[in-house]
Formats: C-alpha cells, structure tokens, sequence
C-alpha cells in the first residue's frame, strides 16, 4: 500500500510540474471562455460594417415598417434612397452594400421585391426584409376591409412566440429545460470526456512503452508488485486528469461568479430576475426565452459545479476501465508501432461511445441509448450526453457502479497480463498470446 | 545457515521449460556464483528468488521460510538489464527508489549523499539522468540497489560497462559489503570475476543445475590428474612410456633456453593412474623441470562441463584444444 503512494506520488509530481501540463491547464479555460464569447464579440465589432441597403420603395408603404425593424438589426442598415436618384446609379454607388426595390404593386403582387447586390446577400438581410415585407402586405391587406378599430387590433395581433419548455420527471417536479441548452451542454461535456480518453488512455500506455524499453520497470519490480506498479500508474495518471478537470471548474466557476454578472447588460438581467421570479413575459423583451434560459444556466455557479462534478466521476470511472486496457497493451509491446493495431481494440469503443453519444442528443431516453449508458465501453459517454437532460438519477448511478465493477474487472485481467508482457521483448504478440499470458500461474 | 534454499523448482513457459527440477542452496555471508550459458534459466530463477514470478513446483526458503513477498525488502537487485526514468533527477530518482525499499526519505537522503561522497558523484544530485554517460548510470543504479543493506544482494553482470577502475571500485565495495554480513548471488559471464570473488557456484545449462559447489573444491575435483609438466629430454619417449594411462595431453614446442631446449606439456590421466605413478614414470624418462597439479580456470570447467553434457557420448576435451 505503502509503494503504491509512492508510485502514484511520483507519477502525479513529473507530470504535474511539467510546463506543459501548467500551460494547458490554465490555458484552455481561457480559451473556452474565448471561444463561448465570441459570438458576441463579433457582433460587438462587426457593429461599423452593418450592410447598407438603399431602398427604392415605389409603395410608398413599406419603407416606414422596413426602417423601424432595422433599428433593431445588428447586421443591416436600411436607407432610404434620396429622390430623384435612378435605380442604375444606386447599384453603382460605392457607398452602398445593395439596392432594394419595392414595386408599387406590393400588395396585390408580394413577389415584386427585388434585392440587387454586388456581393452575394447574407441570409440576415433577405430574413429581415422578407418578414417586414409580409407584415406589411398582411396588415395592408387587412385594412382592405374596414374593420372597426383596425389598427389597434394589428397592433395588439403582432405577437411573438416563444415556446417555453418545462420538463416533468416522474415525481412530477417541473423544471427549466432547454433542449438546445442540454444539447450543447452534452455535447461540449461528450467530447471533452472522449479527449480526455484518449488522451489520457494513450499516456498511460506510451509511459508503459517508455518505462518498458529504458528497462527501468527491470529495477522497479525487485521492489514493488508488478500489478503496484500498474494501478500506480493508471491512479497517477487519473488523478492528473482529475486535477486538470478540477482546476478547470474552479477557473469556470469563478469566471462565471466574479466576471459574468459584469458583462451581462442591464436588460438581459432584468429579464433573468424576472424569469427567476415567474414574471417574465417574452413579448416585452428582445430576448428569446431560449437565449434567456442558457444565459441564466450558463451564469448558474451550482448547476455548472454540479456538471463539472458529473463529468469528473464520469472521467475518472471512464479513465480507470480504459487505462487498464491501454496498460495492458502497453506492457505487452515493444513500441508504438506495435502498439497501433491493438490500441484499436480501446479506441474503436471509445469513438462509439462518442457517435452514441450524439445519438442521445436526439432521443436520450431511448432504449439503445440507455443501454449504451450502461454497457461501460460506451457508458461514460453516453451517460455523460444524457445528464443535461435531467435523467432519473438511479440510472446515473447505476451506470457509474457498472462502470467501478467493470474496472475492478478489466484492472485484474490487465494485471495478469501486464505482470508476463513487461518481460517479454522482441516478438510483437497476438491477441491470443496475450489471453495466454493471462492464464500463466 | 542457508539465507536461501531452492528446492525442485520448475517453471515453464509455454512450449519453453525455463527451469527443471532446479535445487541450489546459498550459505549466508558467502559470494555465490550463478553462472551459465545465455537463455540458461538464471535471470528465471534470478525472478523468482526475487519473488518477481512464481514457480509452477518447488519452494524457495528465504533465511530458512518459505519465501514470501514482504522478504524483497531484505533484497537488492541489479538486473543485467536496467535503467533508470530518463527525465527525472538522479537524486530525486535515487530517493524515490529508496523509499520503494522502505526507507524514509531523511535517512535515505542522508546515507544517499554518504554514498554519492563516496563514488565522487556529489555534484550530479541535481542533473537529469539524461545527461549521464551509461557508466555513470550504473553507478547510480548499484547505490540504489545496495542503499537499504539488504541481506541478499544479486548482481547480474554489475561490471559490464565499467572501465577497470570503477570495476575495481565496485568489486571491492561487493567484497565490503560481503564482509559486513551480506550474501551476494553475483550472475556473470566473466569467469575471471568468478574465481576472484566467488565462494560457491552453480552452473545451470539448459534449465537445469548441471554443476553445484565450492569453487576451490570443484576447481581441485576437476584438476585431479590433470598435471603440468615442463621437462627436457625425448618428448615422444615419455608419451610411449605413459602411453595407456594418458587421456588426453598437449605438447608445446620446444622451447631453446639457456639450459636446454624445454618442453612444456600437459596431461590428462586416466582416473586409476595415481600421481605418484606419473612422476615416477616421468622422472625415469625425462629430466623433470617444474611439476604441477594443473587446477583448471572457471572458464575451462565452464566449457567442459557445459560441452560434456550437451554432448555426453565421447570426451571432448576443451583443454587438448587450446
């Protein structure tokens, strides 16, 4: 026990006080906050080249309601074209980005709208001016009829939808649910557990390898049991996983606790005080309720934690099965070379579990993708998809003490085979040779 | 007192039989020879003195029980094979070796700095492994096996990549630590090293113990009728005079010195020739110079035992052939 400690003490210390690993793991949080901002920072600096359209209205009914939407528009600009000025010349005026001409005909023929363009049009600007033009002719046509106190009825007619989800779970408690939010939560937790497999996974053996041929493990075994030296290993590395993991959290967690509430603007949290406290109404606000829901969960301190939390009991659970695979292969070879064909049989498995993984995002309770989340080659991944979808928690559980079990499982045949396979050089074994090897006394 | 006793231990692996029926036993505060050819079965049962692998049949006693796990502690080991982490700090790596036998990190620290004092590599605590020359290596890797006083000590092949000098110093630190009480199984293929430092021996060959014992008995054991003879006079006289007794001989030129022309021989007899009958025999034909019982080197027991047993039938001498 006492060399165990030893083994693992040192395994984390190499690895840990290595620049690199510094570097990445302060790095990366920085660049996931980079790159989960982004989105807003382009649209931040993309403010000064909105597209400028100049619109001919020859309706004379359309450029008023086209003007009031753009106020809103981050990505387009409408002008109104000054008089006089011919169609020809405005498309070969630098200063514009595409000229807009509404037919005088516009509400008996919708059609006769014309977008002429040097560049090709971005979808934002046909989207815009499309849905505007349709109101237009909608309310237009309306107003055809006569009907009393039309205008107020419009007024009061234009409404926005937004489908607010909430999820019931078997006991009948309600809950915020965003399935987009869910989604993306899955998928950055899915693929950040299948890098961290593999990457892991992979080190555990090429150390085996390196240890192997530099003949130290020759020195080593006079002390300690070979099955000591692999566990030390496999629990060195994760642990390094896991002090990653844990240092992302508490980077994230912070960021989102001490710098998010200073980014958000005074509006979205209104908004979010509001839909905290069952007030909020989408019609008033320019925010989806979507938007609202993955701001206030994405700026949630505990819910992430809790996420965190899940991902790291799924990572080490993943990591311990799959290590005590890729130590077995690493202590059966010479090389990587030899290595390439039988690492197959850990990362076909573990590019599984990510394709069902995204499996889950469509239906993730489905009964192939429970399954997969129990069947513990898929089960980190999958498991970790369907989390963000509020799934009953006896299944999570489930999953993580199959999971333990197989590793208990997969780390005594790995002993076995780790033990013969470190004193074997030269011959490039077989998958029968290395089953042999597991039975040898 | 054996500190160990190997009992019909047998190991196979696969299709290979490592180790047959092997029995040795090594008594304490000896230096025991563990010779062979390569692919023998030493460094197996090296392993499974080493409680590394574990025997399919027999038993090893470690200071008279039954050889258990938690005896490494009281052994140290220098594989032929070794190595030490590439990128880790030789003071580091030699602390963190001690402490896998069990010492704590202060008094391994401080004997480790005793140790590097004396082989002269203080100033190397803190560089990479990387930047050692293999012999420097080696060094590290022989205080590391040593450090925690082991009552058993197994060098497999300590010398090799060693200049004359450090072998030097290492074969007297071996016999130092013989002296304070250790017993050392030492595995090599220099026979030289062998009769230096060697008390009793085994020589396995082809998985089994084919010759156990003292070095100095079995050196006179295997020396018996066999003599030295340096004469002046008719050669080929005194081999028609032994003729029958004679098993095997070899005959140098003559060689011109001031008082004479001298022959240098050798002779195998025939186990009932005593040697009295020889030096009679050989005083009535030649003027005998010098005489001597001929006590055969490790490396030609080696050989012929090795040879006669791979290959029973008739007696092929390695001595007639040299």
């Amino acid at each position: 026990m006492n060399n165990l400690n030893i083994i693992i003490g040192r395994e984390v210390k190499e690895r840990v006080a290595k620049k690199s690993f510094i570097f990445t793991t302060l790095l990366t949080p920085l660049f996931m906050i980079l790159l989960m901002a982004l989105p807003s920072l382009i649209m931040l600096f993309s403010h000064g080249s909105k597209q400028k359209i100049v619109t001919i209205d020859k309706s004379e009914l359309v450029l008023p309601a086209l003007l009031k939407e753009a106020q809103d528009n981050e990505l387009v600009a409408i002008v109104p074209a000054k008089s006089g000025a011919t169609q020809q010349e405005l498309i070969h005026d630098e200063n514009y980005d595409g000229v807009l001409v509404i037919g005088p005909d516009i509400v008996s023929n919708p059609s006769n709208v014309t977008l002429y363009s040097r560049e090709s049009s971005t979808m934002d600007v046909k989207d815009a001016v499309s849905s505007t033009v349709a109101e237009v002719v909608r309310e237009q046509r309306m107003k055809k009829y006569n009907v009393e106190d039309i205008d107020r009825l419009l007024a009061d007619s234009r409404v926005s939808v937004d489908i607010k989800e909430v999820r019931v779970d078997e006991e009948g408690n309600e809950s915020d649910s965003s399935s987009t939010l869910a989604m993306a939560l899955g998928f950055i937790m899915t693929f950040m557990l299948y890098t961290f497999l593999l990457l892991y996974g992979q080190m555990v053996m090429n150390s085996i390898i390196e240890e192997k041929n530099n003949r130290v493990l020759e020195l080593m075994v006079s002390s300690v049991k070979p099955i000591q030296l692999m566990l030390g290993k496999i629990i060195g590395v994760g642990l390094v996983a896991l002090i990653q993991i844990v240092v992302w959290a508490i980077l994230v967690c912070a960021f989102v606790a001490m710098v998010m509430p200073l980014l958000i603007p005074a509006d979205i949290a209104t908004d979010m005080a509001a839909m905290q406290a069952g007030t909020f109404n989408a019609a008033s606000s320019d925010v989806s309720t979507e938007m609202l829901t993955a701001i206030s969960t994405f700026s949630n301190v505990g819910y992430l934690a809790s996420i965190f939390g899940y991902l790291a009991l799924f990572m080490v659970g993943g990591f311990l099965f799959y290590a005590s695979i890729f130590a077995a292969i690493g202590a059966s070879v010479d090389n990587a070379q030899d290595a390439s064909n039988l690492t197959t049989f850990a990362t076909i498995p573990i590019i599984f579990g990510l394709v069902f993984g995204m499996m889950a995002f469509q239906d993730p309770n489905s009964t192939a993708v429970i399954w997969m989340s129990m069947i513990p080659f898929t089960s980190p991944m999958v498991m970790i998809a369907r989390i963000p979808f509020d799934i009953a928690q006896w299944q999570i559980w489930l999953s993580f003490a199959i999971l333990i079990a197989s590793f208990v499982g997969m780390a005594w045949f790995a002993g076995k085979v780790y033990r013969i396979g470190i004193f074997m050089y030269g011959k490039k074994p077989t998958v029968k040779d290395i089953i042999r090897w597991a039975r040898y006394k | 007192m054996n500190i160990i006793e190997v009992h019909g231990v047998s190991k196979q692996y696969s299709s290979h039989k490592a180790l047959d029926n092997v029995s040795l036993e090594i008594p304490a505060g000896s230096v025991y020879g563990l010779l062979g050819p390569n692919g023998a079965g030493k460094t197996t049962l090296i392993r499974i003195i080493n409680h590394i692998t574990a025997p399919d049949s027999g038993q090893v006693l470690f200071d008279g029980h039954p050889l258990v796990a938690e005896d490494v502690v009281n052994i140290g080991y220098l594989p032929e094979e070794r190595g030490l982490y590439k990128k880790m700090k030789v003071g580091d790596q030699a602390l963190f070796f001690a402490k896998l036998k069990g010492l704590k990190t202060r008094e391994a620290e401080t004997q480790l700095r005793a140790w590097f004092e004396k082989f002269g590599i203080s100033d190397w605590w803190n560089k990479k492994v990387e930047e050692l020359s293999k012999g420097m290596a080696q060094k590290v890797q022989f205080i590391v096996t040593v450090l925690h006083r082991p009552k058993l000590l197994i060098f497999d092949e300590p010398f090799s990549g060693f200049d004359p000098i450090n072998a030097e110093l290492l074969k007297n630190e071996i016999l130092q630590l013989r002296d304070e009480g250790a017993t050392v199984i030492f595995s090599t293929h220099n026979m030289e090293s062998v009769e230096a430092l060697c008390d009793n021996f085994t020589l396995i060959n082809r998985s089994r113990n084919i010759l156990s014992g003292n070095v100095a008995e079995i050196r006179r054991e295997m020396g018996k009728n066999h003599y030295r003879l340096s004469f002046q006079g008719d050669a080929d006289k005194l081999i028609q005079t032994l003729g029958p007794s004679i098993r095997n001989y070899n005959m140098s030129a003559p060689e011109q010195t001031e008082s004479g022309i001298i022959y240098n021989s050798e002779f195998t007899l025939n186990p009932d020739v005593t040697m009295h009958d020889f030096i009679q025999a050989a005083n009535d034909t030649v003027e005998i110079v010098t005489f001597d019982r001929a006590l055969p080197s490790m490396n030609e027991i080696f050989i012929r035992t090795v040879e006669n047993y791979n290959n029973p039938a008739p007696f092929a001498s390695a001595i007639s052939n040299q």
